[in-house]
């Protein structure tokens, strides 16, 4: 059989036995998985071939173009994180930005470093942290007097432009990347309760690390940066989630780990979080 | 072994150089997961270690491996130096470039996302490129063994291509279908990304294309061990291989039914729907027979031998069987690993049964078996049998070889069982840190603890087979006996073309992926379900 007429000729048989059992596992699985596996399922008891044949490539039935649900959704911030609203972000002018921001020096600080412990640092912070923020304070979502009218003088070019100018200055709070260097004491078995809150959250309450979020060693766009960050307002920010006052984090996720923390807890994590990620603990 | 003793050695040595350190991670890892005190103990360190050792044990160590025998056994079946060793040399050095650029950036903390790379998750680009260039290089590799087959054949009309080439190309042909997944995803989606040509990834695309990679590639891996079953271990046992025809299409039906059946890694994926995800199940229980057509034959193979050894009666031929020789002994242990976790894939390849344990523990403990155990101990034994031909020097010990061995079996053994039990309990798998006070996962801790004391007698084990491979490298040259494969109890003259080349069997892949996931990845660009990447490690503080 040394000359056996090559592999695609019909008269050697390997070629038949070959494509005959491809060709009949592929039939045999078509059939079962596209006109019986998808006809006969719990929902639907049978469906029609043509509509099995549908279901089973994934296209079901009730695919169709999303409507506006009416009433319109009460939900916690209008912004999500879409392609157009980072763009929109990432078009900000920090130029513009800095003369945006000569009305907010008085309570945020110069260049955005507050001297008081009622207002948070924004040097240093996302821009995407600060847009969402100032759009939460426009529509009322995140409710607090004096900024609800500052938000509303201000239209979401300039949120992105002001945004632009603080993330850019200085001697505010670390940039949060995503990166660490590895350390021990990073687990369940720390002793001392705000670390270990940090870094390896509390399971059994269901609260997640703080730096998956917050840094260091993790990021969420909309999380901000609370290494140097002024500890009183840190502890009042989770208590007012903890009470519900404030209410514009999505999913309800700070809520539900504010609630779960004792005050002493919200107390230690604050003190930890400010005093920590100086200048020399970011990584360039 | 002429020109490709040196070529097959250094390709050895890197895969054995990097597997010590990572057996090492691996202890640590299991180490880090248990109720006990470990070093380091952070998270961010634990995912960096885990993605260290994926992609040395899956990428690096098995590419270069499989490179290795590929020459080596290149050389000596087919009795001539190998043709294009330039090509190897510069192949070899792509490869170790790749190698170097992928764990530098690992360790750098840039590049948590684990081997299967996760997308949305986004690494550094010097990750993918690394990868990238390690794959790349290895298709020279690919092509010079079909090359020398083809040369051999044009040489040598008509004659059988013996029996190891034949599988050593069917391996390397599986390894070029099978990484054109990989390579298409780094190349289409990954690199483009991450050096910021595009702004979107579609996770989608990208898991139904790693797909077409992730199940062929454990055939990649296993065909090496393969080869050896069929064509060292009848040898070294005194004995015959039963059937060099089941040989042949063994290699065949690995190659075809490997690769149209990646859809089951993928039940829990939403974006496919369940008619193709029945398809490549069903194709996969295809791919079982071949292991099944194995085991009969190494049996039978044994059998011959023990008999011609003195042994009687049903099984007493067992006894009579070299135990003292390495690749007998890893035999051995092999089937008795390669039986348990075969068990097991059946149950994940069923989709009812794979829901009880998707994401458990049980998956990583099942392949940890399977090819931790069943594969890699072959690799070890073929390494021991390669070593007096490449250096010329003998091997130091046997006794201390079958020692490294049974230190192995062992090792496995009590590192999976215990964690196949884990994931029946329902601990996911990826975590690095475990609440053991929490009376759901208390159960777990003395399961977890015993792994951890498998994990250090595998370090053990390792150390021991470097310690062994170093001592087989220095001391007196002697002439070694030449390689000899097995020879059938039948040899073949002559044999069908279809069974002597693989022209045929590439059609039919051809077809069969068509079918199989042409619909699957096809939709991608109908769907448009793009969605902005995750870097692990920012650029820079702006949104994006």
């Amino acid at each position: 059989m040394a000359h056996d007429r090559g592999p695609f000729k019909l008269s050697n048989p390997w070629p038949v036995i070959g494509w005959g059992v491809v060709a009949g596992a592929l039939v045999v699985s078509v059939v079962l998985g596209f006109g019986v596996l998808s006809r006969f399922q719990q929902n639907a008891p049978t469906l029609d071939l043509w509509a099995a044949i549908c279901r089973g490539l994934g296209i079901t039935s009730d695919t169709a173009p999303a409507t506006q649900p009416q009433p319109a959704l009460n939900t916690p911030t209008r912004i999500a994180w879409t392609p157009s609203t980072l763009e929109q972000i990432a078009s900000g002018d920090a130029e513009r930005g800095a003369f945006i921001a000569m009305n907010c020096v008085a309570c945020h600080g110069q260049r955005g470093v507050s001297g008081s412990d009622v207002y948070p640092t924004l040097a240093g912070m996302s821009p995407a942290v600060i847009y969402k923020q100032l759009d939460d304070f426009r529509t009322g979502k995140r409710p607090w007097g004096v900024m609800g009218g500052v938000a509303k003088a201000l239209s979401d070019q300039d949120s992105a432009d002001v945004a632009a100018y603080f993330a850019s200055q200085p001697n505010g709070l670390p940039p949060v990347d995503g990166y660490r260097v590895p350390e021990p004491g990073r687990s369940l078995r720390e002793t001392n309760p705000a670390k270990r809150l940090a870094f390896a959250g509390d399971p059994a309450r269901g609260i997640p690390p703080c730096a998956a979020c917050h840094g260091q060693g993790g990021y969420k766009i909309g999380a901000p940066a609370l290494q140097q960050q002024r500890p009183d307002y840190i502890e009042a920010e989770l208590q007012f989630f903890a009470q519900g006052v404030r209410a514009n984090d999505i999913f309800g996720q700070m809520r539900n780990i504010a609630k779960q923390l004792t005050p002493d807890e919200m107390h230690a994590l604050a003190l930890f979080y400010s005093e920590s990620g100086g200048p020399q603990a970011s990584i360039r | 072994m002429q020109n490709s003793g040196r070529l097959a050695l250094l390709h050895f040595w890197v895969a054995f150089a990097v597997f010590l350190p990572a057996v090492v991670l691996g202890a640590w890892q299991m180490l880090m997961r248990s109720p006990l005190p470990a070093p380091l103990d952070d998270p961010d360190a634990y995912y960096t270690s885990v993605t260290l050792h994926g992609t040395v044990m899956a990428y690096v160590v098995t590419t270069f491996f499989a490179m290795g025998l590929g020459y080596a056994v290149a050389a000596t079946s087919l009795g001539r130096p190998i043709r294009g060793a330039t090509a190897a040399w510069i192949g070899f050095i792509i490869c170790l470039v790749g190698t170097v650029m992928a764990v530098a950036t690992i360790l750098s903390g840039r590049a948590s996302v684990l081997y299967t790379f996760y997308p949305p998750l986004l690494a550094s680009a010097y990750y993918y490129g690394g990868v990238f260039l390690l794959v790349a290089g290895s298709m020279i590799w690919v092509v010079l063994m079909i090359y020398n087959m083809g040369l051999w054949k044009r040489d040598n009309p008509g004659h059988p291509v013996p029996l190891a080439m034949f599988a050593m190309t069917a391996t390397a042909i599986l390894w070029g279908w099978s990484a054109s997944g990989v390579v298409i995803e780094l190349l289409g989606i990954l690199l483009p990304r991450s050096l910021a040509l595009t702004t979107e990834i579609d996770p989608g695309l990208a898991r139904t294309l790693f797909s077409i990679t992730l199940h062929s590639i454990v055939y990649f891996w296993l065909m090496p061990a393969y080869v050896a079953f069929y064509t060292l271990v009848p040898q070294a046992a005194g004995g015959r291989l039963y059937s060099d025809t089941m040989g042949r299409l063994t290699f065949i039906m690995l190659l075809v039914f490997s690769l149209p059946v990646g859809l089951h890694h993928m039940f829990a994926d939403p974006e496919l729907g369940d008619g193709f995800k029945f398809v490549q199940s069903f194709l996969t229980f295809f791919v079982a027979l071949p292991t099944l057509l194995t085991v009969f034959s190494l049996t039978a193979s044994l059998e011959i031998a023990g008999r011609a050894r003195g042994g009687k009666g049903l099984l007493g031929w067992v006894a009579a069987l070299p135990w003292n020789e390495p690749i007998v002994l890893a035999v051995g242990l092999s089937l008795v690993m390669l039986g348990l976790g075969g068990f097991g894939g059946l149950i994940n390849m069923s989709y009812a049964m794979n829901s009880m344990i998707h994401n458990t523990s049980w998956v990583t403990s099942h392949f940890h078996l399977i090819f931790g155990g069943a594969v890699v101990i072959m690799y070890f034994a073929t390494a021991y049998e390669m070593w007096p031909r490449m250096t010329g020097r003998p091997l130091r010990s046997k006794t201390l070889a079958c020692w490294q061995l049974w230190l192995w079996f062992a090792g496995i053994m009590i590192v999976t069982i215990p964690w196949h039990i884990t994931g029946l309990m329902g601990q996911p798998r990826r975590v690095a840190i475990f609440d053991y006070s929490d009376p759901f996962v208390a159960p777990t801790a003395p399961w977890v603890i015993a792994s951890v004391i498998g994990g250090a007698i595998l370090l053990v084990s390792a150390i021991l087979l470097i310690v062994i491979l170093l001592l087989s490298q220095v001391g007196e040259r002697k002439l070694a006996e030449p390689m000899r494969y097995a020879l059938a109890v039948n040899p073949p003259r002559t044999v069908p073309s279809s069974l002597n080349g693989f022209a045929l069997w590439n059609g039919i892949l051809v077809v069969l992926m068509l079918v199989a996931y042409g619909y699957p990845i096809g939709q991608f660009f109908v769907l448009k379900s793009t969605v902005p990447a995750y870097e692990v490690v920012r650029a820079s503080n702006e949104a994006r």
